[in-house]
């Protein structure tokens, strides 16, 4: 028992970490498209910036959590800089925008050899209290601190949204037009909601750093921002609760995938096993936008899905 | 001198691909970000005719923009008329269609590998002009993509069916009170844009490598192209499509060439900041 207990704990640990930094990936983008409906497809971007600012910066002598800071302000500060050209005109350009401008980063990333070394990505780089914690334990407290960052920035939501200025951001997301009405600057608002969204990437992106403690460009391919919006429609859109619940499923989903071939034999290569796995996430998300696009803890009053 | 020709052979593709583009997010009222990877899929059915099935390469054209066209009437009749009959929004829409990108690619990545393929053709010596090389495939896209411009410019200025479609994408709700079945004519803007972004696919791969990521990116100066040209405006597209090409391009004497599609962000950053309906007017 307590050896069957040996193996599989390590590979819980794995999902739980992997979900609470996903978790808090997609809680940002939930803030942009949940409650405002603003589409973000290049939340990686954001995610890649955080984690690159923090371990570029601490490799470079600046204590870990200034460096964290940086990174979160950084990947805010770049959401502000895309919402500007394009959140005063209709939803589709800030789709196109943050695509293009995930890809853009990306290039960016793997040709300033200078900046961010490339391809051959960052490695160490120190990882909070690596010092103090002995080494067969490191990562159940990683666990301890993602999961009470996790919880920090789900109650900071909670309150943020049900605050003033969160119900303006739901109004804007039900029709621009009432609290423009009303005298709202929509268009702040709007910026307000994606730099905060993106700041929320940035933290996951210095999480995951910690975590993997090796980051290249590879690791902030566009795909990171569709595994994000799965999260998101499958917990339920304008659910926090739902959202976390939808990382672990993504995540336990994920390494139920990778190790399936173990168990029963499965009729392709493993090159392909990650094709199929996409091919599955995309299914899903059209799949769950046709027939339950609240999602699983969503309800239909909190879409903004019928003109 | 080489960069021009380049940058004209690249620029007629994203031209002519961009088109239905803009013409399904004019009619439809939203961004297909599935449109590149359809350009994809018909690279990859002409390189399966043409390797595999052994056909010439100009059947294997035909096939593959049937092929596509298919793919998209199967695509219009299970997922976007019963979407539209739900009143589904613009952003669920969207959200669909970035789905059925990821499907479509991975599809081709799960059938045909990741590795870059390219035609059973005879590689001829390019000629001299002024210069610079070109290749007889050039030559040849360029020819077929203003065939297709001009059968595009006859189509939608000469015949009812293009005239219906103008009359849709202007104003959907009175082509359909002045008699025009919507239903069909959305069929024929899937039918002829798809045809399109299929030719375009199998040029593509005559002057690049065929892999499955290439439509992805092809994405970003095809939205360049369009925002630069006006949505809904063919003519502007094809303006547009030239001078992302070019402009790309000719970014390459004095950028690294894999910033060659960074310029076409900032080309539409740009535009979106000064004038966001496009330089010849379209959708605002």
């Amino acid at each position: 028992m307590t050896e069957l207990l040996g193996t599989i704990l390590p590979y819980i640990t794995t999902i739980l970490l992997f979900a609470s930094i996903y978790a808090v990936f997609a809680l940002g983008l939930n803030l942009e498209w949940g409650f405002t409906g603003l589409i973000n497809f290049g939340h990686v971007a954001f995610f890649a910036i955080g984690a690159y600012t923090t371990v570029l910066l601490n490799i470079s002598g600046c204590p870990l959590i200034i460096s964290v800071i940086a990174g979160v302000a950084l990947a805010g500060f770049f959401g502000f800089l895309l919402g500007i050209p394009t959140l005063r005109l209709r939803e589709d350009y800030l789709a196109i925008v943050t695509i293009g401008f995930s890809e853009v980063l990306r290039s960016i990333l793997l040709n300033e050899e200078w900046l961010t070394r490339g391809p051959f990505g960052v490695h160490g780089f120190d990882r909070p209290f690596h010092d103090v914690i002995p080494y067969q334990h490191y990562n159940t407290f990683l666990l301890i601190l993602f999961v009470a960052i996790l919880v920090l920035v789900y109650f900071a939501l909670e309150r943020l949204i049900q605050s003033p200025w969160g119900r303006v951001l739901k109004s804007i997301r039900e029709d621009e037009a009432v609290p423009s009405a009303l005298g709202k600057n929509v268009f702040s608002y709007k910026l307000q909601s994606l730099i905060i969204g993106s700041a929320i990437a940035g933290l996951a992106g210095a999480m995951l750093a910690f975590y993997i403690t090796y980051i290249n460009p590879c690791t902030f391919k566009p795909i990171e921002t569709f595994h994000a919006w799965i999260i998101v429609i499958l917990g339920g859109t304008a659910s926090n609760k739902g959202t976390i619940v939808g990382a672990i499923i993504l995540w336990a989903f994920f390494s139920g995938t990778k190790f399936i071939d173990r168990i029963v034999p499965v009729p392709f290569e493993s090159h392909q096993m990650g094709a199929f796995r996409m091919i599955v996430v995309g299914l899903l998300l059209m799949l769950l936008m046709m027939y339950k696009p609240e999602g699983i803890f969503g309800t239909k009053e909190e879409l903004a899905l019928s003109d | 001198m080489q960069l021009i020709i380049n940058g004209l052979v690249i620029g007629s593709i994203i031209a002519i691909t961009a088109i239905g583009l803009s013409m399904i997010y004019k009619t439809l009222n939203f961004v297909n970000f599935a449109h590149g990877d359809f350009v994809a899929f018909a690279a990859y059915i002409a390189f399966f005719a043409n390797t595999e099935l052994g056909v010439h390469l100009a059947v294997a054209f035909l096939i593959a923009i049937l092929a596509t066209i298919l793919l998209g009437v199967f695509m219009e009749g299970v997922v976007w008329r019963p979407m539209r009959r739900k009143k589904a929004s613009r952003t669920a829409l969207i959200i669909i269609s970035i789905g059925f990108a990821l499907v479509l690619r991975n599809t081709l990545l799960f059938i045909w590998g990741g590795s870059t393929r390219c035609y059973d053709i005879p590689v001829r010596r390019g000629f001299d002009l002024f210069g610079a090389t070109i290749t007889h495939n050039q030559v040849l896209v360029i020819i077929v993509a203003f065939i297709l411009m001009f059968l595009l410019h006859y189509l939608l200025s000469r015949t009812m069916i293009g005239k219906a479609m103008r009359a849709l994408s202007d104003n959907i709700d009175l082509a359909r009170i002045s008699g025009i079945n919507v239903n069909q004519v959305i069929l024929w803007t899937w039918v002829i844009g798809l045809g399109l972004a299929a030719s375009g696919g199998v040029l593509y791969g005559l002057v690049t490598a065929i892999r499955p990521s290439m439509g992805w990116y092809l994405l970003l100066p095809m939205f360049a192209a369009i925002i630069l040209g006006g949505i809904g405006n063919p003519y502007g597209t094809i303006v547009g499509g030239m001078v992302i090409g070019l402009s790309q391009e000719l970014s390459t004497a004095v950028l690294p060439t894999e910033y060659k599609f960074a310029v076409s962000f900032v080309v539409m950053a740009v535009v979106l900041l000064i004038k966001p309906e496009g330089l010849f007017g379209g959708a605002k």
